[in-house]
C-alpha cells in the first residue's frame, strides 16, 4: 500500500523526497537511471533547439521582415463599444508638440476625422514648438471645460507637470498619443497612453540590416536620447543585432533633435571615415536621412553604405523611390489617428487601455514604394482596412 | 637756413613677432589639432578622404559666414542670413521639384530673393534709422514664416541631380566642388576689401560712420549695398545647401546662424586681427570642424563637441584680447 502510494507520488512530482526503504532500492536505481536519461535527452533537445535557432538567425531575421511586408490587416485592439452613445457631449483638446511638423499635422487631421465620424468635439491646439503656447493650451482646456486633454506627437507630459496636475484637479483626463514606447511606463500625470511599438520597429531595422548584409552588418545607429522613446528604440536595435549576430559591430551616434542639422552629417562622416567597414546607417527617425545622405555622398560611400529608417515620412519615401534610402518602415497616420481616438474613447467609456497603439508597421522598399504614391503621402500604400475595422468596433456600422 | 620736415617715406611696418604670432596663432592651433588627432588616429584621421570630407562638408557654413562678415565689416549685424539661406533652399526645392522648373532659372530666382530680402533689411535700417539687430531679427522671423507657408511645413526631396553633382559629387583633387566655390568667393571678398575703392569704403564706414560721411563717403549707400550683397551671398549658401542635401526643409538651415557668427568672430582674431576677414573666417570654420571631427572619430559624445565649439571660441578670442592688451572690442 505504502509502495503504491510512493510510486503514485513519484509519478506526480520529481521534487518529492521520501526516505527509501530496503525493498525498493532496485526500483529506485532504475528510476534514477530513467530520470538521468530523461534529463540528458531534454538537455540535448534544448541544446539542439537553441543551436538550431542560433544556427539560422537569417531565418529569424527574414521572418521578422516578412511579417511586416504583408498588407496590414485590422486586428481589433479590444472589445467593441457604442462610441456614439458614451461620447455624446464630450470634448477633447489635443496639444501636439508643433504644428510646423508635417507628421503632427497629418496625425491631427486623422484624429479630427475619427472624432467627426463619432460625433464629438475635437480641437487641435495649434502651436509652433513653444512652451508658452502649450501652457496656454492647457489653460484653454480647463477654462472651456474639456473632458480630455491629449498630449500628442512627441510632446513629453513631464514638460507640463504643474499644468497637467491643475487640469487633473479640475477633472480633466489626460492622455498621450504617439509618445511612449510599449515598454515604457507612462508618467503619473497621465491616465491613458497610445503607446507606439518603437521596440518592434527597432527589431525590424536590426533584422533588415542583418538580412541585407548577408549576416555581416556593421551598423551605425543614429539616435536622439533627448526624445524619451528613442532610448528603448535604440536599445531594441542593439539587442536584436546582438541576438542575431553577437560578434557584429555596432555604434551609436547620439544627436539631440535641435542639432540634427549641424551634427548628424559630420557625425556620420566621421564614423564612416573612422570605420570604413560600416555598411548600414540606421537613423531611428527617417527625417534624419536628409543629413545622412550628404554624409554618404561626401565620403564616397553612397551605394556601399545603405540607409534604413522608421516613420514613413513622405519625402523619405520619395528618397526610397529614388534609391537614396534602402528601406523605410512606414506607419499609416490615418490608422494611427483612428487608433489614438479609439484609446481615448475607451478611457471615457470605462474600458481598459490598449497596450499598443493599433497601427501596424509596413516595410517600404524598392518592391512596393510605388504604392506610397508619387510623390509619396502619409497614408497611401497601407490599404483602408482600419476604416471599416474601427467603424465596426465603435458600432457605427 | 630753413629746414622743412618732410613726411617719412611710407614703408612696410617692421616685422613684429608679437603681431605675426597673433595673426597666425589660430593657424598654429589648427595644425596642432591635426598633429594631435593624426598621432592618435594616423590611419583614419590623416587620410586624404578625411580632409576632403571636412573641406567639402563645411562649404555651406563658410559661404554663410562670408555673407554675414560683409555687413559686420560695415558695422551692421545681419541676423536674417540663415533665414535667407533657408528661403533660397526652399524656393529651389519648391520650384524645381513641385513646379518642375529647370534648375538654372530656379537658382536665379533664389539669388534674387536673397538680394530682395537684403534690400528690405537696408530699407528699414537706413530709412527708419533702426538698429540692424532689430530689423534683421524681425525680417528673419518674417522670412521664417514665409518659408513655412511656401513649403506647407514639408521637407521636399528630389532636387535636380545636376545641382547635386555640381555641388557635392563632382570633385577636384578628391574635394567636392562646393569647397572651391567657397574658396573663390573668399578670395573675391578679400580682394574687394583690400584692393578696391568700394571695399575700402566699406571698411571706413565700419570704423567710423561720421568720419566717413565727413570725408564724402555716401554711408547709407555703402551700408545698403552691404546688406544686399550679404543677402545675395546667403542665398548662394542656400543654393549650395540644396545641392548638398538634395532637399530642403523649413527649419534645419536656421541652425547655421550661430555657428556662422562664431566663425566670423573667431576669424576676426586671425590673419587680420581685429577685423572681420574672409580667410580668417575660413580658417576658423576648419579649425572648429577639425576639432569636432577628431573628437567624433575618437568616439566623443555630442555634448563634448559643444564644449569644444564654445570653449575654443571663448578661449581663442580671449587670448587674442590678451595679446592686444585687452583693448575694448568695437564691432559696431
Amino acid at each position: 500500500m505504502y509502495v503504491h502510494y510512493r510510486q503514485r507520488l513519484a509519478k506526480k512530482t520529481a521534487l518529492t523526497t521520501v526516505p527509501p526503504t530496503t525493498e525498493d532500492h532496485e526500483g529506485e536505481r532504475f528510476r534514477m537511471r530513467k530520470l538521468l536519461l530523461t534529463s540528458l535527452m531534454t538537455l540535448a533537445a534544448t541544446a539542439a533547439f537553441s543551436a538550431a535557432a542560433q544556427a539560422d538567425p537569417m531565418a529569424d531575421a527574414n521572418a521578422i521582415i516578412a511579417e511586416h511586408e504583408k498588407m496590414p490587416v485590422f486586428d481589433p485592439p479590444g472589445e467593441a463599444f457604442d462610441a456614439k452613445a458614451c461620447m455624446a457631449g464630450k470634448k477633447v483638446l489635443s496639444i501636439p508638440i508643433s504644428m510646423t511638423i508635417p507628421f503632427n499635422v497629418e496625425l491631427q487631421k486623422a484624429m479630427a476625422k475619427a472624432a467627426a465620424e463619432v460625433g464629438f468635439t475635437y480641437t487641435t491646439w495649434d502651436n509652433q514648438l513653444k512652451s508658452d503656447q502649450w501652457i496656454q493650451g492647457v489653460s484653454q482646456a480647463i477654462s472651456q471645460k474639456y473632458d480630455v486633454l491629449d498630449i500628442a506627437g512627441g510632446l513629453n507630459p513631464e514638460w507640463l507637470g504643474p499644468q497637467l496636475a491643475e487640469a487633473r484637479a479640475e477633472g480633466l483626463k489626460i492622455t498621450t498619443t504617439h509618445f511612449y514606447d510599449v515598454t515604457q511606463e507612462q508618467h503619473a500625470s497621465v491616465d491613458y497612453s497610445g503607446a507606439v511599438d518603437y521596440t518592434g520597429a527597432g527589431k525590424l531595422l536590426a533584422a533588415w540590416a542583418f538580412a541585407k548584409t548577408e549576416g555581416k552588418p556593421n551598423v551605425l545607429i543614429v539616435g536622439s536620447s533627448d526624445v524619451l522613446p528613442s532610448i528603448p528604440f535604440v536599445k531594441s536595435i542593439q539587442d536584436q543585432l546582438t541576438a542575431l549576430c553577437p560578434e557584429c559591430t555596432q555604434k551609436h551616434l547620439d544627436v539631440p533633435v535641435s542639432e540634427w542639422a549641424t551634427k548628424i552629417q559630420p557625425g556620420v562622416q566621421s564614423a564612416i571615415l573612422a570605420d570604413p567597414g560600416i555598411n548600414f546607417v540606421l537613423p531611428i527617425y527617417d527625417s534624419m536621412s536628409q543629413f545622412v545622405v550628404p554624409a554618404l555622398r561626401i565620403t564616397g560611400a553612397e551605394g556601399t553604405v545603405k540607409i534604413a529608417s522608421y516613420n514613413g515620412t513622405p519625402f523619405v519615401l520619395d528618397m526610397v523611390r529614388e534609391g537614396q534610402v534602402h528601406m523605410d518602415i512606414g506607419e499609416s497616420l490615418g490608422w494611427s489617428g483612428y487608433a489614438a481616438v479609439d484609446n481615448m474613447m475607451r478611457m471615457l467609456c470605462g474600458l481598459p487601455s490598449v497596450k499598443k497603439l493599433n497601427s501596424p508597421l509596413l516595410v517600404f522598399d524598392e518592391k512596393n514604394i510605388e504604392t506610397a504614391g508619387v510623390p509619396a503621402t502619409f497614408d497611401d500604400g497601407y490599404g483602408d482596412a482600419h476604416l471599416e475595422g474601427f467603424r465596426k468596433l465603435w458600432k457605427l456600422q | 637756413m630753413t629746414t622743412i620736415d618732410m613726411p617719412a617715406k611710407a614703408s612696410r611696418p617692421a616685422f613684429n613677432i608679437k603681431r605675426e604670432g597673433e595673426r597666425f596663432a589660430l593657424v598654429a592651433a589648427w595644425l596642432l589639432l591635426i598633429v594631435i588627432f593624426g598621432t592618435l588616429m594616423p590611419d583614419s584621421f590623416l587620410s586624404w578622404r578625411n580632409f576632403s570630407t571636412m573641406f567639402g562638408s563645411q562649404a555651406v557654413l563658410v559661404v554663410l559666414t562670408l555673407a554675414i562678415i560683409i555687413p559686420l565689416t560695415s558695422g551692421d549685424f545681419d541676423l536674417s542670413g540663415a533665414s535667407i539661406l533657408t528661403m533660397s533652399s526652399m524656393l529651389i526645392a519648391v520650384l524645381n521639384v513641385k513646379h518642375g522648373w529647370s534648375i538654372g532659372p530656379v537658382i536665379i530666382v533664389a539669388l534674387v530673393s536673397g538680394a530682395v530680402i537684403g534690400a528690405i533689411n537696408a530699407f528699414f535700417v537706413l530709412y527708419f534709422r533702426i538698429h540692424s539687430l532689430i530689423v534683421t531679427l524681425g525680417v528673419g522671423t518674417f522670412v521664417n514664416g514665409m518659408i513655412l507657408w511656401v513649403s506647407q511645413s514639408q521637407t521636399i526631396s528630389g532636387v535636380s541631380m545636376t545641382l547635386v553633382e555640381w555641388v557635392i559629387i563632382n570633385r577636384l583633387f578628391g574635394i567636392p566642388l562646393a569647397f572651391f566655390y567657397a574658396l573663390i568667393l573668399a578670395a573675391v571678398i578679400w580682394y574687394v576689401l583690400e584692393y578696391t575703392i568700394p571695399g575700402r569704403k566699406l571698411l571706413f564706414v565700419g570704423r567710423g560712420r561720421e568720419v566717413s560721411r565727413l570725408n564724402g563717403i555716401n554711408v547709407d549707400k555703402v551700408r545698403a549695398v552691404s546688406f544686399i550683397v550679404s543677402g545675395l551671398i546667403a542665398a548662394l549658401a542656400g543654393v549650395f545647401y540644396s545641392g548638398m542635401t538634395g532637399s530642403a526643409d523649413p527649419l534645419s538651415g536656421l541652425n547655421l546662424l550661430l555657428p556662422a557668427f562664431a566663425a566670423a568672430f573667431l576669424g576676426a582674431t586671425t590673419i587680420s586681427p581685429g577685423r572681420f576677414n574672409s580667410f580668417g573666417a575660413i580658417i576658423s570654420v576648419y579649425f572648429l570642424v577639425t576639432g569636432i571631427t577628431g573628437l567624433t572619430m575618437l568616439g566623443a559624445q555630442a555634448y563634448v563637441q559643444n564644449l569644444f565649439y564654445g570653449g575654443a571660441l571663448v578661449i581663442a578670442v580671449s587670448l587674442s584680447q590678451l595679446v592686444r592688451n585687452r583693448q575694448p572690442q568695437d564691432f559696431s
